[in-house]
């Protein structure tokens, strides 16, 4: 059994649009899997639903056999509090610290303060903004931005790590940094979900790849789960 | 090793009841609220103007059913303090005869239904009128004295009040009596004066709580669109709607309690403020002023009342607000 299996799942809007049409992948535990396609593919939808941010129209998603669709609301913040995401767009909180922005995912599963600085320190220090932690976002640059979001997005040791288009905003050279950054998480065991439409920079990566075309898969690369084939 | 509920738990993160989760659970759920009672009570306090309006608002609609409560209970607790016996007071004409009082008493003593008589000469009037009203000095300045001569008459308890109408009316009719009030008829005036005191008091009571409920609503309403990003985030990150709507929550406790404060204090300098006068109309009538009600526990309550319809706004905007969040 897959960690993450995604069978026949579609997803249709109120609008009539498919934003996912008839999608069967599977994700290993502690893999790490790029999935492209040109803007419209699907890619966003794909990861709100894993996030289980909105329910396909059919279909199931399972996770460790779960089928994460029929979850009681009331189990789905325990279910996020085991994911991580990371948004082109940061999500970080403005009038907060750089310290305050990390924490905000312990602070909600209940840690103690201590506990809290501790993991928050750590977080800051894998990604190297340490020294950065009493600043308030808008005093650091795009790319300490998108670390500061990855440490959120790691400090509480997810399972599973989401990214939508991480490095959208970023030059190739911090884009490859980012991309090291996901390497190092998947490394001790996390499993790395990246949505992405830089191609060269996906190449370069060497990992498998699952491309998306107007909400269905166009093909796959490398070595994702037979259940794709 | 945790057991894993296969139906709702995809991380097997879920500890049975009994174990060290359910310390731990208490654990969190004391820490969060000490947080964010912390922070709730530093976000009001950083925003004084808009929390002085609140309190103030809320006070008003605390106090003005409040008071009337006070007024209820004490005119209810001076109808009992009434001997609760049918009496008529006949008060004589300034210029009738000097014999005519004691004349009166002998006559209506040897009444079967008349309990007793007490007989206030004018210069006794004189005298216990100077000591209620402190006004000496005109006094002295006067030819004569202005009062008249009073009879007080308490009958038994069997006295029917068409009894009471015929005695009063034979005293009237007397050459040198002034005027023959029925003390029955004040006594039920006073006791119906409580009874739509009472029924104000609800009316305005539901009226003004309804009132304190939405300016509260209000106020945390804007708080919480203040914070929309935020709660975002916390979303996304695992938070239970619990958790998200406690600070708002505790926002409208504090908003409530220091609405309780306000109306405490204004209920207080109002009665300082008729302290005076209003004593001076229970003394005419024979009683004290001795403010029944107003006790630690009217305070206790007007408190938990004001916490009461704050939490209320709080969740009416927590639930209008943040029932359908958009996380992303």
């Amino acid at each position: 059994m897959s960690q993450i299996e995604l069978h026949d799942v579609t997803k249709r809007f109120d609008s009539g649009a498919e934003a996912l049409r008839s999608i069967s992948v599977a994700f290993e535990e502690g893999s790490m899997t790029f999935l492209t396609g040109h803007s419209g593919a699907g890619k966003s939808t794909f990861l709100k639903l894993l996030l289980r941010l909105d329910v396909p129209t059919r279909g199931q998603i399972l996770v460790n056999g779960v089928n994460i669709v029929q979850l009681p609301e009331s189990r789905v913040p325990a279910y996020r509090q085991n994911m991580g995401a990371v948004f082109q767009d940061h999500h970080l909180l403005a009038q907060r610290t750089v310290y305050d922005n990390v924490a905000v995912p312990l602070r909600v599963m209940g840690m103690t303060e201590r506990d809290v600085a501790r993991r928050v320190r750590a977080a800051l220090s894998r990604v190297g903004l340490l020294e950065k932690e009493r600043l308030l976002p808008r005093y650091l640059s795009t790319g300490e931005q998108q670390r500061i979001g990855i440490a959120r997005a790691v400090v509480n040791r997810p399972r599973v790590l989401l990214a939508d288009e991480p490095t959208g905003n970023l030059d190739p050279e911090l884009s490859r940094d980012i991309m090291r950054l996901f390497e190092q998480f998947q490394e001790v065991g996390t499993t790395v979900i990246i949505a992405s439409h830089e191609r060269e920079l996906i190449a370069a990566m060497g990992k498998p790849i699952i491309e998306l075309s107007h909400g269905a898969m166009a093909q796959s690369a490398g070595e994702v789960d037979a259940a794709t084939r | 090793m945790p057991r894993r509920d296969k139906v709702t738990d995809p991380w097997g993160t879920l500890a049975p009841v009994g174990q060290r989760g359910l310390v731990a659970s208490v654990g969190r759920w004391q820490r969060d609220h000490r947080r964010v009672a912390r922070d709730s009570l530093i976000h009001v306090s950083q925003r004084i103007g808009t929390s002085l309006l609140v309190w103030l608002l809320i006070g008003i609609a605390l106090a003005l059913p409040g008071g009337l409560y006070l007024l209820q209970t004490n005119l209810a607790l001076i109808s009992n303090r009434w001997e609760g016996r049918p009496g008529i007071s006949v008060y004589l004409r300034v210029d009738a005869e000097a014999g005519l009082g004691p004349s009166l008493r002998d006559e209506f003593t040897k009444d079967p239904q008349v309990d007793r008589i007490t007989l206030i000469t004018a210069d006794a009037a004189l005298v216990e009128f100077q000591k209620f009203s402190g006004v000496n000095e005109a006094l002295v300045q006067l030819d004569r004295n202005p009062l008249p001569a009073l009879l007080r008459m308490v009958f038994k308890d069997d006295t029917t009040p068409g009894e009471l109408d015929l005695i009063a009316d034979h005293l009237r009719a007397r050459v040198g009596v002034d005027e023959v009030s029925i003390e029955k008829t004040w006594l039920e005036r006073v006791q119906a004066m409580t009874g739509v005191v009472r029924r104000l008091g609800w009316v305005l009571a539901l009226t003004f709580a309804l009132g304190a409920v939405l300016v509260t609503a209000t106020s945390v309403r804007l708080a919480i669109e203040s914070q929309l990003e935020e709660l975002r985030v916390m979303k996304l990150v695992g938070a239970t709607d619990g958790y998200i709507r406690r600070p708002f929550l505790y926002f409208g406790l504090f908003y409530g309690l220091g609405g309780g404060v306000a109306g405490a204090m204004l209920i207080s300098a109002t009665i300082a403020f008729v302290e005076a006068p209003l004593s001076t109309l229970l003394g005419s009538y024979g009683q004290d002023l001795q403010p029944a009600g107003l006790n630690f526990g009217f305070f206790l309550g007007l408190l938990l009342l004001g916490g009461g319809l704050g939490v209320s706004g709080a969740l009416l905007a927590a639930k209008q607000r943040l029932t359908d969040l958009q996380v992303i």
